[in-house]
């Protein structure tokens, strides 16, 4: 355990913590349009990120492509397969008691997860594209971390931009705060449940596809990301999506802090406990929301 | 069990940036039948939901026989003898009508099972009573809510839209229940859209809107009342 | 007269649990035992879960917690199995108010989040205290053959959930449970305080696990982060509840009996087929028979709520 704690590893935390803080904002936007609009926890919300993080390495390794363009591939199919997963399952237990969407996304997540490891073995895989840091002045940031920033900063921006200016974003938006009213307005509800679910897939996609070159690749890795979206969404109170990013990189902040004066073994006991607090403290989340 | 006064003393609420209810003051007597009534969107089921502790009130004071129940949680307000039915049925549709009504009462069984199938019979359905209350029609639903609320024997009764729904032979029969629990000293509060309900049944009518009570008084004078008329038809 | 009978049935099968040891083989009383300790689990997931419907997503942390409790009284300070056993219950009851107290404050997909999460923070911990609990060299129990008394004792304890099962089931106390599954606002509008309910069931549901987790860590003799936490636990003992009728009371042990015997005989030799299956069976439950099969049974011919 560090001794002396110098103001340069403060802030080489506070970078840190910034870089990963994206991430988690990105991922858990897509957990947190699912549960806005739907109404349904996504426990399989991490195997989709897995899924999203092995199609990379396969385009990588299999093609030779550069693993940044494999990122709107990665999106594209795992949007398809969130629009399956909708279709054929989920749809089913959108008006049915929370008990349901849990379980059955919680099974959609063990055979998904059980699926890649009969598949492709759980040898872990790595996308070993880039690696080392840039400096800059006394710090050294991540080369890939810093390249999955600007992904995850883009994304989740043009994903706002969608929301905010495009129809189908609105109605999505107008679907999140009541469904009774959309659909008095003429919103196709389920329609938007799909394109929901399919949209917040490619978003747990993308950060797969960016932490692909991060860490290694195996199929249990998408779980400790469900938690942490959640985290996030507690955080930033739920059906609140601007709350969302700022969660995400309260996160990355808190845990990379915690890092420096705990050891990282503790990390997710902090996460953890942060989650209960909140839970206990605000139930609404830290910025407000919706309650359940 | 005699009726309990209820006092609510500059209640506020907002949700966000919408002020569901703005300062709103209402006295209520054992032994009388209120009305609350207003516009949609003027606060009427807000108001309703801070006496019961579903919500938490911004501001204010509720006060049930002198003491003060804002703040506490909805089963310890529930506990001193608040009923309420709501809007929605809620009913507990995988009980049975018998259990949905045994569910809520502690201590002896027996004499809880011999009032629960008293309040059955009373709204003629004991034959029923071991039919899963999700299966019952929407009319016998509500029948079964309103007898279990009474199970806790309440002092303050709150309905929420009583006349929804319902058909005139069973409405008739719900409001003599009601004109039944006046007489008995307890208090009554409805919300009701029903203006012909609300003007043969309530003592006194308060009326919202905005969140704010424009007017009180018997509903002779509030259908006369020009506030009134304008705020559910406009000028 | 029904009544009669399915008393006469019951006795009869537990006086032939009770004499199989003395003429079956020792993989034929470790293959029961293991039933019996799925039916211990299951059948404890099904208080809190099936019962007020609020997923416990972590609940193999309470078996961890009696593997560890236990094993560290046995290893450590010398006591005698069966008391380590009633120490690892006690152990996974002050975990399930310490983690209950605040989590079941929150409504249930919350609560679930959080649940979510306890297992890997359980094993995080053990990690880390690894000068207590060995880390992940894991912890090495005195060498004893106690397969046949651990028999009994696991065969006690989930004879123990059941019948506790069915006692709550036609009490008013289960109904309440109930009614926080079936509308939660109702109840607490009818008076009834809902946390302390769900704080109870979720203690009583804790102890089957802490002491089937105690006696398998001493039926094993040794124990690791990775063998008494791992997440296929929690979702075999999901699977056994849901398929076999969670929100009964012989739901859990049908679904213990029928899908261990499966895993036995068909998926034990196809490793990772059998955990695929589970997830998909969750979901075949989920979509067509949410009520598992003694449910389904129950609605159609109306059979008693004890069932």
């Amino acid at each position: 355990m560090n001794v002396v704690i110098t103001p340069t590893m403060v802030g080489q935390v506070i970078i840190s913590g910034l870089l990963s803080g994206a991430l988690y904002s990105m991922v858990a936007l897509g957990l947190a349009l699912i549960f806005g609009v739907m109404r349904i926890i996504n426990v399989a919300h991490g195997p989709l990120l897995m899924l999203g993080a092995y199609t990379t390495y396969f385009l990588y390794s299999g093609l030779g492509l550069n693993p940044y363009l494999t990122v709107p591939v990665s999106m594209l199919v795992l949007f398809g397969v969130g629009l399956l997963l909708e279709r054929t399952l989920i749809f089913r237990v959108v008006d049915a008691p929370e008990l349901s969407s849990l379980l059955l996304t919680f099974g959609i997540s063990i055979a998904l997860v059980n699926a890649t490891q009969l598949a492709f073995t759980s040898d872990l895989r790595a996308v070993e594209y880039l690696t080392g840091s840039w400096l800059v002045g006394p710090f050294a940031v991540s080369k890939p971390r810093v390249i999955a920033f600007a992904f995850a900063v883009g994304l989740t921006g043009l994903a706002f931009v969608f929301l905010k200016y495009t129809r189908t974003g609105k109605a999505i938006r107008a679907t999140s705060q009541s469904r009774e009213v959309a659909m008095v307005c003429g919103i196709d509800v389920g329609r938007i449940h799909l394109l929901t679910f399919g949209l917040a897939s490619a978003l747990a996609a993308a950060g797969g596809a960016l932490i692909a070159v991060i860490v290694a690749i195996q199929p249990e890795m998408g779980q400790v990301w469900t938690f942490k979206s959640f985290l996030v969404i507690v955080l930033g109170g739920a059906g609140n999506y601007p709350g969302a990013l700022v969660g995400g990189m309260l996160l990355g902040l808190v845990e990379q802090l915690a890092s420096l004066f705990l050891t990282t073994q503790l990390s997710e006991v902090v996460a953890y406990v942060l989650l209960v607090l909140v839970l206990l403290v605000r139930p609404t989340g830290l910025l407000g929301g919706r309650q359940t | 069990m005699a009726g309990a006064a209820l006092e609510i003393v500059d209640l506020r609420k907002s949700f966000g940036g919408v002020t569901a209810v703005n300062g709103v003051s209402l006295a209520l007597e054992p032994g009388r039948i209120y009305g609350l009534i207003g516009p949609n969107g003027s606060g009427k089921t807000t108001l309703f939901n801070c006496i019961t502790g579903v919500e938490r009130r911004d501001s204010g004071r509720i006060l049930l026989d002198g003491a003060r129940i804002d703040g506490l949680k909805p089963y310890q307000i529930a506990q001193r003898g608040v009923g309420r039915t709501f809007q929605v049925i809620r009913v507990f549709p995988e009980l049975t009508a018998l259990e949905n009504l045994l569910v809520v009462t502690r201590g002896d069984h027996r004499a809880a099972q011999a009032r629960a199938l008293e309040l059955l019979r009373f709204v003629k359905l004991e034959g029923l009573r071991d039919e899963y209350a999700g299966n019952l029609s929407y009319g016998q639903q509500k029948l079964v809510e309103f007898v279990r609320m009474l199970m806790r024997e309440p002092s303050l009764v709150l309905l929420d839209e009583p006349a929804a729904g319902v058909n005139r032979t069973l409405l008739n029969d719900l409001l003599d229940a009601v004109r039944q629990l006046r007489d008995t000293g307890k208090t009554v509060l409805l919300v009701e859209h029903d203006m012909k309900v609300v003007m043969g049944l309530c003592e006194t009518v308060f009326v919202l809107d905005h969140g704010e009570k424009i007017a009180e008084g018997p509903p002779g004078v509030i259908q006369a009342d020009e506030r009134v008329i304008e705020a559910y038809f406009g000028r | 007269m029904k009544r009669a009978g399915a008393l006469a049935l019951i006795a009869l099968a537990l006086a032939a649990l009770a004499i199989y040891p003395a003429f079956a083989t020792g993989y034929g009383v470790r293959a029961v035992l293991q039933i019996f300790m799925w039916i211990a689990l299951a059948g404890s997931w099904n208080v809190i879960s099936g019962l007020t419907g609020y997923v416990s997503f972590g609940h193999v942390a309470f078996f961890g917690m009696g593997a560890y409790t236990g094993g560290l009284l046995i290893a450590k300070t010398g006591w005698p199995w069966p008391l380590a056993a009633l120490g690892g219950a006690a152990a996974a009851g002050l975990l399930a108010l310490a983690i209950g107290g605040p989590c079941l404050r929150l409504r249930g997909p919350y609560f679930a989040i959080a649940m979510l999460g306890l297992n890997e923070v359980l094993r995080a911990l053990v990690s880390y205290f690894e000068g207590l609990t060995g880390g992940g060299n894991g912890l090495s129990l005195p060498t004893l053959d106690a397969t046949v008394p651990i028999y009994y004792a696991m065969g006690l304890t989930a004879a123990a959930v059941t019948a506790g099962t069915y006692l709550i089931l036609s009490s008013r106390f289960g109904l309440r449970l109930m009614t926080i599954r079936e509308d939660e606002v109702a109840a607490e509008a009818m008076g009834i305080d809902t946390f302390s309910h769900k704080l109870v069931a979720f203690l009583l549901s804790a102890l089957g696990p802490g002491l089937a987790g105690a006696l398998t860590a001493r039926d094993q003799g040794y124990i690791e982060p990775l063998s008494v936490f791992p997440l296929a636990t929690t979702i075999t003992m999901i699977v056994m509840a849901l398929f076999g009728g969670k929100g009964t009371v012989w739901g859990p042990v049908l679904g213990a009996a029928v899908l261990f015997i499966a895993q036995e005989m068909v998926w034990a030799r196809y490793p990772y087929v059998h955990p695929l299956l589970f997830g998909a069976i969750i979901v075949a439950v989920v979509l067509a028979m949410p009520r598992g099969v003694l449910g389904l049974l129950q609605l159609k011919f109306r059979l008693p709520r004890t069932i």
